[in-house]
């Protein structure tokens, strides 16, 4: 599976992350030849604080296999047991990886709207900077509408969901980047 | 089938996901899977064509929500949504609901779930109709009333929930001295489990047997039966063994409940599936109304065995728009078959859960061997929901030959890294009384409590 740095792909990096998200570790630190990955899991949603993509040394092939250290911290009774995210499309798993993006997900199944009411403006749109209480879209289920909060401060990056269309539990709505001050 | 459904929402999991998807597969509609988190690789979520996450592991916010059924269903653009057993298949809200939002609900109207799910209302209709019922009380209105009506219906009497049901929410009372706390501990537990806190009281029969009556409906008044099951071997009021036919009745008595469960079908103009349940007194030589299920049951396979109708089928025929299949005089039973419900659970420990990731599952395969599941070697039995594994039902042409073959089947049946009572069941299915078919509902937790001074 991963061999040497030259080995390790996107896919590789993907797996890897789902592995730490779907285990109860919550650090995990990979050296393979000259490349460092350390991904450090917050909340329920794992993503690379680190990583140093500089080495594109050649690594040697003939010895080094990639040492793994993983630490175990307790994981605090808060926090949900881990779960593996719904389908998120790759091409979304692939901006939070690389980009060091954040997703906004839906707590519910519903309909997803990105205004207030039809005809009138977005909520947010795609380069606005959000503030932890403010509202990104409302979810309905049967007449019955929730607001959804950003929850963390950031910039809209890409809005991943329909409006008017069906979204699922935990589905990914909207990636931000984080704040660059 | 002239088709109205084009896609069903299906709005259960386990192995009743799995037989529904199984009947749409053979009737070329689509299928979407509604499926909680830790659902979401189950094997019904791979049959389906489509699976929405409708939240998290808790019933009440995922398989017990009709607003996120009903958007659910509406929004993958499903036609008909089809309930199971359990969960929300006795909830008027959800039949009300799809009556509401365009929406075909596979199995009765929400007025007959209604009616049918207030038990007491359900004994007065059926009782105008001159079927007997099991000798009780009407409403206990107030905990003054409880005593006099206690001592006009005689101990022991079984206090049971009105809004109950399935089994669940009753206490039996042997003594005048106990009954106080009982009403208590019943009051509280209904209020709990069903939101409505009203008793009534049942005499307690202490030899009794628990015989069902497989009952079709559809919107042109056609309405047959499909003979009856015998569901006596329970455990806390819970079905382990169901077979069909029931060989302890005459065919006079046969007759009789089955008349007896159209006429009750016929009153109501029921639609789609359901089930009649009868208390048959054995020292009495008489049978009463127990209640109606307005759902498919845990148990229809064996009916479906001896009678060659496959049930789900039918019910999805019937809430297309069509007719049942069949005339009253097709139907016929060859054979007897039986079934075992196969769970995750220690039976030495009290019958504890076992849930966990099945390492080996090999299940018994042969002529008149069928197995409904929904696991798989590499499968994860999440804790959150009942520990119903498998059923194995087996047929042969007479209850001796299903017994053998059953016996058979049951040792075949390899599971590793959970617990399963299939052992237990293997020796229960050996045993002489089972053979001999000597035995009432009190049966199997007598057996299970002599094993358990046998052991100390």
């Amino acid at each position: 599976m991963i061999g040497t740095a030259m080995d390790l792909s996107e896919d590789d990096v993907i797996q890897i992350i789902k592995y730490l998200d779907e285990s109860s570790f919550s650090e995990l630190r990979l050296e393979i030849g000259g490349l460092k990955i350390v991904v450090i899991k917050r909340g329920s949603q794992a993503f690379i604080e680190e990583a140093d993509s500089s080495a594109k040394t050649q690594p040697e092939l003939t010895d080094h296999s990639g040492s793994l250290t993983a630490q175990d911290s307790p994981v605090p009774p808060t926090q949900p047991a881990a779960q593996d995210t719904p389908e998120t499309p790759p091409d979304i798993e692939k901006e939070i990886v690389e980009d060091g993006r954040f997703s906004i997900t839906s707590p519910m199944l519903g309909t997803f709207y990105k205004a207030p009411k039809p005809g009138e403006p977005p909520f947010v749109e795609v380069g606005a900077m959000v503030e932890q209480d403010a509202t990104v879209c409302i979810i309905e289920v049967m007449k019955l509408f929730s607001t959804i909060k950003a929850e963390r401060r950031g910039r809209i990056a890409r809005i991943c969901a329909e409006d008017g269309q069906l979204v699922e539990y935990r589905q990914v709505l909207f990636l931000l980047d984080p704040p660059t001050d | 089938m002239t088709p109205r459904i084009s896609r069903v929402f299906v709005a259960n999991r386990g192995e009743i996901a799995v037989r529904i998807i199984r009947a749409c597969q053979e009737l070329g509609i689509e299928t979407v899977l509604a499926a909680s988190e830790p659902d979401r690789d189950s094997l019904p979520a791979q049959m389906a064509d489509r699976v929405v996450c409708i939240g998290p592991a808790p019933s009440v916010r995922s398989y017990l929500s009709v607003g996120t059924i009903v958007t659910a269903a509406l929004g993958t653009g499903a036609t008909a949504i089809h309930p199971g057993y359990g969960f929300l298949a006795e909830q008027p809200e959800l039949a009300q609901a799809c009556a509401e939002n365009g929406l075909i609900f596979i199995g009765p109207k929400a007025e007959h779930i209604r009616t049918m799910g207030d038990k007491l209302a359900a004994r007065k209709t059926v009782q105008e109709l001159g079927v007997p019922v099991v000798p009780g009380s009407g409403l206990i209105s107030d905990f003054a009333q409880v005593t006099p009506m206690s001592e006009e219906v005689g101990f022991p009497i079984l206090l049971k929930a009105a809004a109950g049901g399935g089994g669940k929410g009753m206490k039996t009372v042997y003594r005048a001295e106990d009954l106080a706390t009982a009403y208590g501990e019943a009051a509280a537990e209904a209020r709990s489990a069903f939101g409505d806190d009203r008793l009534y009281m049942e005499s307690f029969i202490p030899n009794a047997r628990h015989i069902e009556v497989q009952i079709l409906g559809d919107r042109f008044g056609n309405r047959v039966h499909l003979l009856e099951r015998d569901c006596s071997v329970q455990r806390r009021y819970q079905k382990l063994v169901e077979e069909a036919p029931a060989r302890v009745v005459s065919s006079e008595v046969r007759d009789q409940l089955c008349q007896a469960a159209l006429r009750i079908a016929e009153s109501i103009q029921y639609e789609n599936a359901g089930t009649i349940e009868f208390i048959l007194d054995q020292d009495k030589d008489q049978f009463y109304f127990l209640e109606m299920n307005t759902r498919i049951q845990v148990e229809h396979p064996v009916t479906e065995m001896i009678t060659g109708v496959d049930l789900v089928l039918e019910q999805i025929r019937v809430a297309n728009g069509d007719a049942i299949s069949f005339s009253q005089q097709q139907v016929s039973a060859t054979g007897h078959a039986i079934e075992c419900r196969i769970n995750a659970e220690l039976p030495d420990a009290d019958f504890r859960p076992s849930p966990g990731r099945i390492t080996h599952w090999s299940p018994p395969e042969g002529a008149g061997i069928r197995v409904d599941t929904h696991c798989f070697a590499g499968y994860t039995v999440p804790p959150f929901y009942d520990s119903l594994l498998a059923k194995l039902i087996v047929i042969g042409d007479t209850r001796m030959e299903a017994i053998k073959r059953l016996q058979y089947a049951l040792a075949n049946f390899q599971v590793s890294g959970i617990d399963t009572t299939i052992p237990f069941l293997s020796s229960l299915v050996e045993r002489g009384d089972f053979i001999a078919g000597q035995l009432n509902t009190r049966w199997l937790e007598e057996v299970v409590r002599a094993k358990g001074d046998n052991q100390v």
